[in-house]
This record gives C-alpha cells, sequence and structure tokens, in this order.
C-alpha cells in the first residue's frame, strides 16, 4: 500500500475534536433560533424549539464523553431535558388547539391579545 | 469516524434548515424527525447508545406523531407562496442569529481544548442509571432532580389534558371575533 494512501486512511480513522461537536451544535441552535423568529406558524416555531434543544443535548453528550472529570453527568442532564422537552411539547401543543379553538388560526402575528 | 461525523452533520443541518424553510407544514415535521435521527447516531458515536434508544423512541416516534396531530387538527388549506410563510422579520431575524452562531463560535473556540479524549461517557446503562439516581459517586442533586422530572410530567399531562379539553357550548358552533 502506497504510503499516501495508508496517511489517507489514517485521517480517515483519527479520532474526531470536541470542537467539531460543539460547532455543529452551535450551528442547529442558531438555525433552531432564526426558525423560531421568522416563522409565522405556531407549530412550527414548537419545531424549530425542539431543534435548539436537541442542539443544546449535543453537545451536553459530547461534553460528558470528551471532558475526562466529568464522569458522564451530561448523559443524566440529557436525559432530564428529553423529559422536559417532552412535557413541553405536550403542554404547548394543548395550548395551540385551545387558540385555534377561540381564534380558528395559529399564526402568532395575528394573535395579539394581550396588546389588548 | 471522519465519514459518519460528515454524514450525520449534514444530515442534521440539512435537515434543521428543510424545517425553517419549507412551505409544506408536513414536511417539516419529517424534516424535524430526520433531524433528531442524526442526533441520535451522534450519541451513538459519542459512546451513549442507551440515549440514542431513547433518542428514537421519544423524539423520533413519539413528539414527531404529537405534532403531527397538532399539524392535522390545527391547520387550514396551505398556502403557495413562500412570502406567506415568514413574517416581516426575516432580515432582521436573519442578522440576529448569525449574532448569535458567530457568539457560540467564538465563546467554544478560544477555549482551549486540546487536553480532551473521547471515550469518558457512561457507556453501560447501569452506569447511566446510578448517574439519574445520584448513586455512586454520580452528583447527588440526580435523585431530586428525578422526583422533579416525575412530579413535572404528570403535571404537563394533567395541564395538557385540562387546556384542550372542550368545553360546553364552546367550540365548534362559535365563530371567529373580531
Amino acid at each position: 500500500m502506497p504510503p499516501q494512501a495508508q496517511q489517507f486512511l489514517d485521517t480517515l480513522n483519527s479520532t474526531i475534536p470536541l470542537e467539531a461537536y460543539l460547532i455543529v451544535g452551535a450551528i442547529m441552535f442558531a438555525i433552531g433560533a432564526w426558525g423560531a423568529l421568522i416563522r409565522r406558524n405556531a407549530v412550527v416555531v414548537f419545531m424549530c424549539i425542539e431543534l435548539m434543544i436537541n442542539a443544546v443535548n449535543l453537545s451536553l453528550v459530547a461534553f460528558a464523553d470528551y471532558l475526562p472529570n466529568a464522569g458522564g453527568a451530561g448523559v443524566g442532564y440529557a436525559v432530564l431535558v428529553i423529559a422536559v422537552a417532552a412535557a413541553e411539547v405536550a403542554v404547548g401543543l394543548a395550548i395551540a388547539l385551545a387558540v385555534y379553538r377561540t381564534r380558528k388560526t395559529v399564526n402568532v402575528d395575528e394573535i395579539n391579545l394581550m396588546k389588548g | 469516524m471522519i465519514v459518519a461525523f460528515v454524514f450525520l452533520a449534514s444530515m442534521t443541518l440539512t435537515c434543521a434548515l428543510g424545517v425553517v424553510l419549507s412551505r409544506n407544514v408536513v414536511h417539516s415535521a419529517l424534516f424535524m424527525s430526520g433531524s433528531f435521527l442524526a442526533i441520535a447516531g451522534f450519541f451513538v458515536m459519542l459512546n451513549a447508545p442507551a440515549l440514542a434508544a431513547f433518542q428514537v423512541l421519544i423524539y423520533v416516534g413519539a413528539v414527531t406523531v404529537v405534532i403531527l396531530f397538532g399539524i392535522m387538527f390545527t391547520q387550514r388549506p396551505q398556502v403557495r407562496r413562500f412570502r406567506t410563510i415568514i413574517n416581516r422579520q426575516t432580515w432582521s431575524g436573519l442578522v440576529a442569529t448569525l449574532g448569535i452562531g458567530a457568539f457560540l463560535a467564538y465563546v467554544l473556540s478560544i477555549q482551549d481544548w486540546a487536553g480532551t479524549s473521547p471515550g469518558n461517557g457512561p457507556r453501560e446503562v447501569t452506569r447511566l442509571g446510578e448517574i439519574l439516581l445520584g448513586v455512586n459517586g454520580a452528583p447527588p442533586i440526580f435523585g431530586l432532580l428525578f422526583e422533579v422530572i416525575s412530579v413535572l410530567l404528570l403535571v404537563a399531562v394533567i395541564a395538557a389534558i385540562v387546556v384542550s379539553r372542550r368545553k360546553t357550548g364552546e367550540g365548534i358552533d362559535r365563530g371567529v371575533e373580531e
């Protein structure tokens, strides 16, 4: 096997630095924040919030796997975050359903009742 | 490792962009489940296979189905043009988002992560269970958090029933106000 091919295989098998996971999580968080800011549909806003929660989960698990003194606590926090997100999506969709029943829309631009 | 990482990262970010930019709400939900599936792949790479199973069961299964039910109950016939799904804050929102992304990338890159190496995670499910209960060297606060989460889930279930319950005299036969 020529040395260049061996070097290429070594590059492919090398371990991934921690920054790579963190950057992917940061970009995913930014995309979710963008969607939560610009979309009009309340259900899509919920989806974007779920994207942001998952990005934070990815960072937590990456820290738990890479930092030697973490003791794997990040995975426990990730389980708790998943439970909180499940509760949030249940209550949030119930609120969206109640709003749709009274206002016949889930457009967040038109639901401005608190403005008076 | 690199090949799997690049594949999962591109799948995650492409599906996340699909959630934000697709016109059809059902397509957004399916893109979201694809993104969650790629995150589960990342969890397998990060030595947390039990958490990957949780992710597939809860997010790709339950949350996606609940959101599809929400779409089924709340959507009118779909819009055709792209301009109508986004509000007026497109460019200011993009600027704010780029600010968030640049700030996060800066904070994460000024730190020196050279001394870290993978493989410290709780690969065994028994270790994950000990961490969740706060025993055997895990932070003891996890025991309290576990109980609080249990109560929170119960409260959320009851709240979802109470909020979305149809009261008598309200609902179908009542028109839109204004």
